[in-house]
């Protein structure tokens, strides 16, 4: 192959190419960079962390007035596995994407998608192990989260990524707190818990997006 | 400091694209040839010969892989390469406040 002639050697040895210039093409090419790259993009996140509220918030409002607490209505259930499904779907696709042609340590190993995986499968396991023991779903709808919270937690410390070892004990700490308010009073604190988690997330990938690298 | 001192090899508007592109990955991981193209958005001859002098500086290493009957070639950013890009940024950014 006859390669096109380069338009970029006449600034070759950075005769043309003003420095402003470079600094302003650096910081816009990390920029680009860094977008692309990006598994979990900051807009994905932020639409994840209003689909949560209004999902969980829906739930609220239907299981507040409950007395007794009945736990969500037939209607809700599929819904919430909807929504469950259709997030995993575009989580993948989107990770998929940023990550074509990238090899090493951005890429999830398989080991740990095996340990993420058993982690959410553990949950309805657990559920029935609880349900056997004689203790209904209905009384600890979002602790469970416990589970895929503190494996996401391991991983990400394991990889060395501490703002995700965060986001993972955050989602922890959401289970528990919601075990203390309550059977109705969870799926408030799971949806503002988790809402509030996704969006800060979002905040901290978009400021670190934008970050200029060159320019003072 | 002068623009002048700022390194050669780094300071080409498309070579800067490369190594900020590769720099956007960490350290040791790998994109492949076909996805930088896309992302610079030069032909691949030409990306072939910025590559080549990248290389010949060790500021990018290069490596062929062979799946089936397809040959995937990646490229990665050295550790020569970020104290590089690291030095040649700092340079710029001293330049920049100067001005």
């Amino acid at each position: 192959m006859n390669p096109a002639p380069d338009s970029t050697t006449s600034a070759g040895n950075g005769g043309n190419f003003d420095p402003r210039q470079a600094a302003a093409l650096l910081d816009q090419t990390t920029h680009q960079a860094r977008r692309k790259f990006a598994p979990s993009p900051p807009w994905l996140l932020a639409i994840r962390a209003i689909a949560v509220l209004a999902a969980l918030g829906g739930i609220w409002l239907t299981v507040r007035g409950q007395h007794p607490y009945r736990g969500p209505t037939g209607a809700d259930i599929p819904i919430l596995i909807g929504f469950i499904v259709l997030n995993f779907a575009v989580t993948v696709g989107v990770r998929e994407r940023a990550m074509a042609g990238v090899r090493g340590r951005t890429r999830l190993h398989p080991v740990e998608i095996t340990i993420l995986v058993l982690a959410w499968a553990a949950v309805p396991l657990l559920m029935w192990r609880l349900a056997v023991a004689g203790v209904s779903y209905s009384w600890y709808p979002t602790t469970v989260l416990i589970v895929p919270g503190l494996a996401w937690a391991a991983v990400s410390a394991a990889r060395g990524d501490w703002r995700q070892f965060g986001t993972g004990l955050a989602l922890a700490a959401i289970s528990v707190v919601g075990a203390f308010a309550g059977p109705a009073g969870s799926w408030a604190v799971a949806g503002v818990g988790l809402c509030a988690v996704l969006m800060s997330d979002a905040v901290a990938i978009a400021w670190r997006q934008r970050r200029d690298v060159a320019r003072p | 400091m002068t623009a002048d001192e700022l390194d050669p090899l780094i300071h080409v508007p498309t070579r800067l694209k490369i190594v900020a592109t590769l720099a956007a990955l960490p350290d040791g991981d790998t994109l492949s040839f076909t996805r930088l193209q896309d992302m610079i958005g030069l032909t691949p001859g030409n990306l072939i010969i910025h590559l080549r002098k990248l290389e010949e500086a060790d500021y990018i290493s290069s490596e062929k892989n062979r799946n089936g009957t397809v040959s995937i070639t990646t490229v990665a950013l050295t550790g020569h390469g970020r104290k590089a890009l690291g030095a040649y940024t700092q340079a710029l950014r001293d330049l920049l406040g100067g001005l």
